[in-house]
């Protein structure tokens, strides 16, 4: 009955929920150049073809989490659930946003793309991509697991995505030799750590009261506070290294940025366990 | 059509019968039950001036399965469909739909959802249909030598037992709406102030 067997038990979701919303954020800003018509050329299609970073990211997180599941072979049936059932929702948000984006990036390879069709396709992504990061928020508040029903638990998850998004979309826009709005996302960054770090630190003060007849929160997650100093130092040092990439010439940018996004992502992974360290329900269950 | 369990807390003893019972039939591993008995008391010892010990110390037994509630949350979260109320009211689990995502069992309250990760799916009390429909009686309610576990038509069984679904360790009946009928323990009728006063003996059974 302690915290860690339970999220070590659904470390696939850790990594999910580490992975695909700061993908969605991501993609979405990598595409937002194309989409107003900032860049053209063979830069547009190399950002274009690009963005198979972020959707693979995703992907990736995706996969992980069927991989907790005891038979993905009834998977189809998931979507019988939209609208009642909230994981129903996000895994029907998730394909969505994969599928209209996967069209995107097949489309990107064409001769000759509609540059109308491309944007109308990006406006369609990027609604989905807002929409699925909301629905995961949103996926685990059941009124009966009191942690996970408080009002800022989904609010945390959406800072992570805008924490680790803008970092994974200046690696992807170094990847292609472009460096727009550097000072803006590295900001867009830093803002959203600072109040992540502060809706954690009200989320620990609420933690503190919180326990069922069988454990208290605190026992769960012991340490709450450290795992934020780590996740804050993390997250804080990824973001020191994207500031300090902005003079840098050649390949160097993008393996720092590959670093500060895997810092942020490091530290966004040990939040979203301890998500999954404080469950327990009202009365009974651990 | 709606079952439901009685559960007697002046007979129950805390043998845990009903919990093997359910085991064996069900034939469930070690670290898997369908029905867990809890322990549940508190109170104090007191010494006065004089040295005399003095208590107000008590105890009872709670034995809980799935009450196939009226709001059940694991139905309600279920993405497949999978976990459904049947037309007597059991809620149950389609092996054929689950994909063993395992959110009714982080959801239930009551604990009573468990991922079997052999079979992919899920578990759980279905009242032992298949005894059911033999006429027969869940093996828990067959099993109590004490007779402490009742089961029937939930409205047959508030008219015999009255309508009080609330005791500690239990969440509140108001969350998910169970289909329980408790007589309450001795120790609560003679001093109803204990209620929620005490806490989970037996923390390390539980699974």
């Amino acid at each position: 009955m302690d915290g860690f067997s339970t999220a070590f038990s659904e470390i696939t979701l850790v990594l999910f929920t580490t992975l695909a919303p700061s993908g969605a954020v991501a993609y979405l800003l990598m595409n937002l150049p194309v989409l107003f018509g900032r860049v053209d050329g063979t830069l547009r299609q190399r950002l274009d073809r690009l963005s198979c970073l972020p959707l693979a990211i995703t992907m990736v997180g995706l996969i992980a989490s069927a991989t907790h599941l005891g038979n993905p072979s009834n998977a189809l049936y998931v979507f019988t659930g939209v609208g009642r059932s909230p994981l129903s929702t996000e895994v029907f948000c998730a394909v969505i946003f994969l599928a209209l984006a996967g069209m995107y990036w097949l489309y990107s390879f064409a001769l000759a793309p509609r540059r109308g069709l491309q944007r109308v396709l990006l406006v369609a992504i990027d609604g989905a991509a807002v929409v699925f990061v909301i629905a995961t928020a949103f996926a685990y508040s059941v009124d009966t697991i009191p942690v996970w029903n408080l009002s800022l638990a989904p609010v945390s998850l959406l800072l992570n995505a805008l924490v680790g998004g803008p970092l994974l979309a200046l690696s992807g826009f170094a990847g292609v030799g472009y460096r727009p709005w550097t000072r803006p996302l590295v900001a867009l960054s830093g803002a959203a750590l600072v109040a992540n770090v502060a809706v954690y630190g009200c989320l620990g003060t609420q933690l503190a009261v919180m326990a069922n007849e069988m454990v208290h929160a605190t026992d769960l997650v012991a340490g709450f506070p450290a795992y934020v100093g780590v996740f804050a130092l993390l997250a804080g040092v990824g973001i020191v290294i994207a500031w300090r990439s902005r003079g840098c010439e050649g390949r160097s940018p993008v393996v720092r940025l590959a670093v500060a996004t895997a810092c942020a992502l490091a530290g966004i992974f040990l939040m979203r366990f301890t998500f999954y360290m404080a469950h327990f329900t009202v009365g009974l269950g651990v | 059509m709606q079952y439901g369990f009685h559960f007697n807390g002046q007979r129950c003893t805390g043998c845990k019968t009903c919990m093997l019972a359910c085991k064996d039939f069900h034939d469930l591993g070690y670290d898997v039950a369908f029905r867990q008995v809890y322990e549940y008391g508190g109170g104090t010892w007191e010494k006065d001036a004089e040295g005399a010990l003095s208590q107000d110390c008590f105890t009872y037994y709670v034995s809980v399965a799935c009450n196939h509630c009226a709001k059940p949350v694991c139905v309600k979260v279920c993405p497949t469909g999978a976990m459904h109320k049947d037309d007597r009211g059991i809620v149950t689990v389609d092996g054929q739909r689950c994909i063993g995502c395992g959110y009714c069992a982080l959801s239930c309250p009551y604990r009573a959802p468990k991922v079997d990760r052999e079979a992919g799916h899920s578990a759980k009390c279905d009242l032992c249909a298949d005894r059911l429909d033999a006429g027969k009686s869940p093996i828990c309610v067959e099993a109590c030598p004490l007779r402490a576990l009742d089961f029937g038509e939930v409205g047959d069984l508030r008219a015999r037992y009255g309508t009080v679904a609330d005791l500690a360790p239990l969440p509140s009946a108001s969350v998910t709406s169970p289909h329980v009928v408790i007589t309450l323990p001795r120790c609560l009728e003679d001093e109803p102030s204990r209620a929620g006063t005490g806490e989970i003996q037996n923390r390390r059974e539980i699974v």
